[in-house]
């Protein structure tokens, strides 16, 4: 009767942003996005990659609670970078592998088509 | 503040190798990226590539023993084909019909009447009664036996297909539903009972309602990498290595009959269960055979429900992850006020 709508798991609420920033009130160069509506599948890809960034001294990330639909992204990087570069780098360099996964499938299948049939 | 666009890359260049590629089931290499791209890749193929299926009924006459909504949940549960749906518009966010999900961009429709006449068998109702108004929406047995009818062959399965010709009457059981026309089972009808219904199929995903998945399964593993200590292997008896062959639960091992050594005979029937190691351990040789995930490495396999064939199952989640990294980046008014936010509490 009163079970909450299953969309609100995917759906951002009018008014809420996507992704906020917050600096850390006590460290530089460190601070925690707030991803609304996001989940491991997200969370994961973007700390690994945040990982590769010899200038990202801490990447973490944590969905607070299974009924909160966020997760919370914490990044603390060196001097010659920030979080928000840090992270918009992450999210660019991840694109560009999956499109460049995208075309490796494309061709993979082209040759598997062309792959003589052995038989079995 | 355009510093974020100069700074280096840290890409990486995932390579593939498919290895069985049919309508609804795939299996494929995925190298030199890492297990948090594997499972993102799992997880939205499952829960996130979008298909059509039945989410609204409307009964006229239902006099079956089944209740209307057991019958409603049953036609949710049909998987559709689905080529079209990352092409149409989720009903909560279509214009064109002011949120009543009803429209040619977010819905199709479909009728189902069926009424067992005077006969004296019970009346079976299945998928093959449902009639959709857009022929590129209808239940996925339907799609099969259309395509069979015309003589069609499915898209990848050349080695099946080139099978079907040489044996007329294959017996997988997809095709017994074609021979049969059985199609999915709905409700079965006594003589007078009827079953008149409209229902409206919409856009969704697996994360709103199973029904919406695309995926039967889809698992990854790591690849092993099994290495055997030949040296300490020859200070084995026979009789020792027979054992430490059995150990294994899954066929990992076996022995060569010409030079009666030890060799792998598939590495991926490998189950990470330490069986052997605990046994090599127990005969009193450690280290006689050392097993390593590779970190980089992954064997796929994908199955669909038929809604979307294994090849577009794969290429939407990852157009569908595409989509969701470019919602996660940061708006140019956030970048901003971060920069902002630098200067007020720098300053």
């Amino acid at each position: 009767m009163n079970a909450p709508d299953r969309y609100e798991r995917f759906v951002v609420p009018e008014g809420t942003k996507k992704v906020s920033y917050e600096r850390d009130t006590k460290i530089v160069n460190a601070g925690s996005f707030t991803i609304e509506r996001e989940d491991h599948t997200i969370g994961n890809i973007l700390r690994m990659q945040l990982h590769r960034d010899p200038n990202v001294l801490f990447a973490g990330y944590k969905l607070p609670h299974p009924l909160q639909y966020k997760i919370l992204v914490r990044v603390h990087t060196a001097n010659q970078s920030t979080p928000t570069q840090a992270y918009t780098q992450a999210i660019n360099d991840l694109d560009k592998e999956l499109e460049n996964l995208k075309q490796a499938f494309e061709d993979e299948k082209i040759r598997y088509e062309e792959r003589p049939k052995q038989g079995y | 503040m355009e510093r974020a666009a100069g700074g280096v890359s840290y890409q990486r260049f995932p390579r593939v190798r498919i290895r069985e590629l049919k309508d609804d089931y795939a299996k494929f290499e995925l190298r030199d990226t890492d297990a948090s791209m594997a499972n993102a890749l799992r997880r939205v193929m499952i829960a996130e590539v979008p298909t059509v299926a039945i989410d609204l009924v409307e009964i006229e006459v239902n006099s079956s023993v089944l209740n209307d909504e057991f019958i409603a949940h049953r036609l949710g549960l049909i998987p559709l084909t689905s080529a079209a749906a990352m092409a149409m518009r989720f009903s909560r966010d279509c214009d064109a019909c002011d949120g009543d999900g009803s429209c040619e961009y977010c819905s199709v429709e479909f009728h189902l009447a069926a009424r067992a006449t005077d006969s004296d068998q019970t009346l079976e109702v299945t998928s093959n009664d449902l009639r959709s108004t857009d022929p590129k929406v209808c239940p996925v047995d339907q799609a099969r036996a259309y395509q069979h009818a015309l003589g069609g062959t499915e898209p990848f399965d050349t080695a099946a297909a080139a099978d079907q010709r040489q044996h007329p009457l294959p017996c997988c059981p997809i095709m017994d539903i074609i021979a049969k026309k059985l199609g999915i089972l709905i409700v079965k009808l006594r003589r007078g009972q009827e079953l008149r219904l409209r229902a409206i199929a919409r856009k969704g995903i697996g994360k709103d309602h199973a029904k919406w998945s695309p995926a039967a399964t889809v698992t990854f593993m790591y690849e092993p990498e099994i290495r055997i200590n030949e040296e300490l292997m020859e200070t084995l008896t026979l009789e020792e290595k027979r054992n430490l062959v059995e150990s294994s639960p899954t066929k990992v091992f076996n022995i060569d009959p010409n030079t009666q050594q030890v060799v792998v005979e598939d590495a991926e029937a490998y189950t990470y269960d330490d069986e052997v190691i605990k046994k090599a351990d127990a005969m009193g040789k450690p280290g006689l055979i050392e097993i390593n995930a590779k970190e980089d490495s992954f064997i796929f396999t994908v199955e669909t429900t038929g809604a979307i064939t294994a090849y577009e199952l794969i290429m939407n989640a990852i157009t569908v992850l595409r989509q969701k990294l470019d919602a996660v980046r940061l708006q140019d008014d956030d970048a901003d006020l971060g920069e902002l936010g630098a200067h007020l509490v720098g300053g």
